[in-house]
């Protein structure tokens, strides 16, 4: 059960003004609320403070709502810090901190010696125990909040209600009472609930959030989501220029390369191994400047300058190290944002020699044909060569004649890896550090297409027999082993939507007997020629059926009716209707067995088995028929 | 300090005794009849012989000085209920308006009940003057609603006190003529007149009062650091808040009913107590402003009926004298600190 409950409360003067209020306070805890001025904080605070009646629900204390309580037990269990006291005159400090002891002192309010070592201790842990003698009208602001905080304190509260604590506090004076307050929750188990203006110290002080907004009171909300961009400008009703110039990170600006795909402007990245060469540069320029750079930057092999602020960049015992956030640009993979550390340590006596090595988070090499040799880091060539140029660029720059050794590592890197190919392809124990270019262009075709030739390549290494099964998708793959047992042997590879680039790679590793094999509705475009056939590159299923059922002697409220259809099932539903579908299937299947032929230009054989959803086969070209008896049979 | 603290209050509160009891021994002794000292003492401590001594001491002097230090103690500490409750340093029941009110109250129903040939009793007066305090406090309450500055509410209740004196000099004026002197008299403020019967009555009415608010002081040093902090500790505000008006609104129109609207003492004097005992704690300016307000009430009382004797001055001019400076003082020193907030 929680401390401190709002159950359906409904706050106002006179009428309500915020209504449904649902949430609750724990001990030990800091609860804000934050929301633009006018919005009820104050109200809704009052109320839970019994300084105003309910306008409806009601507000439980410790399982017990609020009006059950006696005044003076309600004050042994909340204290509520306001911003604005009266001014007092010949009243010290102590004096106002001894305020707090009202509910437990007697008739006249004569402080008993217990009260005074309370009142002490109070003042003792707000600071001031200092200024007890002082003139409450004469002391600072700062000081001012810290003797009221005292004077709560002193009421032995279970729970504390502070309204904008910080209101006349300057920059210190705000850090004082917040370290207090967090002492407090700590040590005294307090359950505290402010208001605060301020969000950057919101958001560093509280357990847990609440957003006042004119016409709504949120649920309680972890810090991380109140803080959400959206969530702020919604509640404040700000512009994403207001934002940015109150959050706005004074870091370089982001790195904005932009291309074209489509419709849609798509930002650029850049890859881990620009990462891991802009920590390796910022660690070095560390070691060799003593201080720690804000920014550093290097040209990427496709010639664009890559810019950012390290995420930390410091000294170690043996050297210094510079972690980078990667940035994926729009192209949002499973390694964006993770921080790539460089550790480099200085080689004084080898000169311009620079060893690279990939510790946590960066996977190890346990296949042949990839980049690197078996047993390396999978840290590739490109990135290799950009760590060494970006240090040999800080050694010539400040004169440094020795060499380095580098540690790569990516945060979260091992747990990343699993949702990559890596595990596929042989590179176990974290993500590999790559890319060509340096830049990651958002459109992961291309690394699909990148992976794809990879696991190309590797099949063709260990493959005697040269022979290849492609497949846009694992559709109809079982139903064919389980016909022809053989094809347990023959590696599949997914092509995914690039049939045409699976078909080049398998051309550039010297296969020589190639099946593909898929669904109908990929397949049929083969027959058209597209040879991509992500459908943002072209559609022509109908078409195709249409065509080809038109040169079968279809009539033209059929082609019409085909050229209508929502799918291909559809598409054969009604060619079976009109007796057309083995002339169209065959006309098709020639075309596929055209189309592949060409694309594979005599490097290999090449043939298609395609099914369907509801048919399961549908037919397979000669060439696949011959194919197929021939792996049958050896 | 805390030593120090204990030992100024104790000094103070004995000094404030010492003067309580010379200056009522001078207000005995000193007087228009000429009476010797040697007279007057053997008439006080044996039954003397000196019928006209007699007369003049137990008729007159010694009821007078009692009832100023009854009235004396009633005024100050009104005047702090007040301050504390409208957390104003300048608030007071003549500033405020609440002795007009009373006054004009007390006023029409003597002038009425005085031309239908009826007797007035005190208690009747006094009630008169509570219903006039209290009109006069919802008056001010209701503009206290809208205006938070101390400079505002004083004007405000000045204005009401106006208002309620041209009233009440228009009563004066149909009241019968031989009336009129003492009405008039009364209307300036002064001590003369009392009887021993008057003294019982206001003794009847003060005493609790003091004793309640005294009772009160352990609220009253919550609620000086404002309304919302007062309740944080357990206050119950409403009843509190009441409890304050009723206190002070009965004290003053206690005051006003038997001796007529007296300026500035309930500013002056809890003031001038604060500043003595060094402290604003209602616990420790309460008993001073009982001591206080008595000591200064006598010592202008004195100065009232002796300076010009046989011509007695209005209380209230000699309490004017000596009170106004202070509010002026008062007023400049919160100017100063509103402009420097």
């Amino acid at each position: 059960m929680s401390y401190c409950e709002a159950n359906d409360l409904a706050v106002g003067y006179n009428s309500p003004l915020l209504e449904h209020i649902k949430f609750a306070a724990e001990r030990g805890q800091i609860l804000t609320l934050i929301g633009p001025n006018g919005a009820g904080k104050s109200t809704l605070m009052k109320t839970l403070a019994a300084q105003l009646a309910p306008q409806g629900g009601a507000v439980l204390l410790d399982g017990q709502s609020l009006s059950v309580y006696s005044p003076t037990a309600r004050a042994r269990k909340m204290a509520l810090m306001v911003p604005r006291t009266n001014r007092t005159e010949l009243t010290t400090c102590f004096d106002v901190a001894a305020a707090g002891r009202y509910p437990y002192t007697g008739r006249l309010g004569i402080l008993s010696e217990e009260d005074k070592k309370q009142v002490f201790d109070a003042l003792h842990l707000v600071n001031a125990a200092d200024i007890a003698d002082r003139d409450f009208d004469k002391i600072s602001d700062g000081q001012r909040q810290r003797v009221l905080l005292a004077r709560a304190v002193c009421q032995e509260p279970e729970i504390l209600f502070l309204d904008e604590p910080t209101s006349f506090l300057d920059v210190k004076g705000k850090a004082e009472l917040m370290t207090i307050l967090r002492r407090l929750a700590k040590e005294k188990n307090t359950a505290i609930i402010l208001s605060l203006h301020e969000l950057d110290l919101a958001q560093k002080l509280s357990d847990a959030v609440v957003c006042v907004s004119p016409d709504s009171v949120s649920d309680i909300m972890t810090v991380k989501d109140a803080f959400q961009k959206e969530n702020i400008q919604k509640l404040y009703k700000m512009s994403d220029e207001e934002y940015a110039f109150l959050f706005g990170k004074k870091e370089p600006p982001k790195f904005e390369h932009y291309i074209r795909s489509g419709q849609k402007l798509l930002r650029c990245g850049y890859t881990t191994g620009t990462c891991a060469a802009l920590g390796a540069a910022g660690a070095a320029r560390l070691l060799f400047t003593g201080k720690a750079p804000e920014t550093v930057g290097l040209r990427t092999p496709k010639g664009i300058v890559v810019e950012v602020a390290p995420i930390y960049c410091e000294k170690t015992e043996t050297g210094a190290v510079c972690a980078i956030r990667k940035d994926g640009g729009d192209d949002i993979d499973a390694t964006d944002g993770l921080p790539v550390i460089a550790n480099v340590t200085l080689l004084p006596n080898e000169h311009g020699v620079v060893k690279i090595d990939g510790g946590k988070g960066v996977g190890r090499v346990t296949k042949p044909g990839l980049d690197q040799p078996v047993g390396a880091a999978a840290i590739n060539h490109v990135p290799r060569e950009m760590i060494t140029e970006a240090l040999l660029k800080e050694a010539k720059t400040f004169e440094y004649k020795g060499g380095f050794f580098v540690l790569v590592s990516i945060e979260g890197g091992e747990e990343a890896a699993k949702k990559t190919f890596n595990p596929h392809i042989g590179v176990i124990g974290g993500l590999s550090v790559l890319g060509t270019s340096g830049i990651v262009e958002p459109m992961s075709q291309q690394a699909i297409v990148d992976t794809m030739q990879l696991e190309i390549h590797q099949a063709a290494l260990k493959n005697g027999a040269r022979r290849l099964i492609l497949t846009p998708g694992n559709y109809g793959l079982d139903y064919l082993r389980e016909t022809y047992p053989a094809l347990m042997d023959i590696p599949i590879i997914k092509c995914s939507n690039f049939i045409g680039d699976a078909l080049d790679a398998a051309a550039t590793e010297h296969f020589e007997e190639v099946l593909l094999v898929g669904h109908i509705g990929k397949l049929v475009k083969v027959a058209g020629g597209i040879m991509n056939t992500h459908s943002r590159m072209a559609d022509c299923r109908t078409e195709l059926f249409c065509t080809y059922a038109a040169l079968a002697g279809a009539k033209k409220e059929v082609c019409e009716a085909l050229m209508q259809a929502a799918t291909t099932d559809a598409c054969l539903d009604i060619l079976d209707q009109n007796g057309l579908r083995e002339p169209v299937m065959h006309g098709l299947i020639n075309a596929v067995q055209l189309h592949l032929e060409r694309r594979a230009a005599g490097a290999f054989q090449v043939g298609a088995v395609l099914f369907s959803n509801q048919t399961g086969p549908l037919g397979q070209t000669e060439t696949a028929g011959k194919l197929l008896q021939k792996w049958k049979e050896s | 300090m805390k030593q120090n603290g204990t030992k100024r209050l104790t000094i103070s509160y004995l000094a404030l005794a010492a003067a309580l009891l010379a200056l009522f021994m001078l207000n005995i002794f000193c007087g228009s009849t000429a009476l010797s000292p040697k007279d007057i003492l053997s008439t006080l401590f044996s039954a003397g012989n000196n019928a006209l001594a007699q007369k003049i001491i137990f008729g007159l002097r010694l009821p007078r000085a009692a009832m100023v230090v009854l009235l004396g103690a009633a005024l100050s500490v009104a005047g702090y209920l007040l301050q504390t409750f409208f957390a104003n340093p300048i608030a007071g029941p003549f500033v405020m308006g609440v002795s007009g009110g009373a006054k004009l109250a007390v006023a029409l129903t003597m002038v009425v009940l005085l031309n239908h040939g009826l007797f007035t009793s005190s208690l009747t007066l006094i009630l008169a003057s509570f219903v006039g305090a209290m009109v006069a406090m919802g008056f001010v309450l209701a503009v206290s609603q809208r205006v938070k500055r101390a400079g505002v509410l004083v004007i405000c209740g000045v204005m009401i006190s106006y208002i309620c004196s041209a009233v009440t000099d228009v009563v004066v004026a149909f009241a019968q003529d031989s009336n009129i002197v003492n009405l008039h008299n009364w209307s300036m403020g002064s001590f003369s007149g009392m009887t021993w019967e008057n003294v019982l009555t206001a003794a009847l009415i003060v005493l609790p009062c003091l004793a309640l608010s005294f009772m009160l002081s352990k609220p009253m040093a919550a609620y000086q650091m404002g309304e919302a902090y007062a309740q944080s500790v357990g206050v119950s505000v409403r009843p509190f808040s009441v409890a304050l008006v009723l206190l002070s609104s009965l004290l003053a129109a206690c005051v006003t009913a038997f001796a007529g609207p007296i300026s500035f003492v309930g500013i002056a004097v809890p003031h001038l107590v604060k500043r003595t005992l060094r402290s604003a704690k209602p616990l420790h300016v309460l008993p001073g402003c009982v001591l206080g307000g008595a000591a200064f009430c006598l010592l202008c009382d004195l100065i009232a009926r002796s300076i010009f004797a046989p011509t007695e001055l209005s209380v209230s001019s000699v309490t004017a004298i000596f009170g106004a400076p202070v509010v002026i003082l008062l007023l400049v020193r919160k100017q100063r600190r509103e402009a420097a907030a």
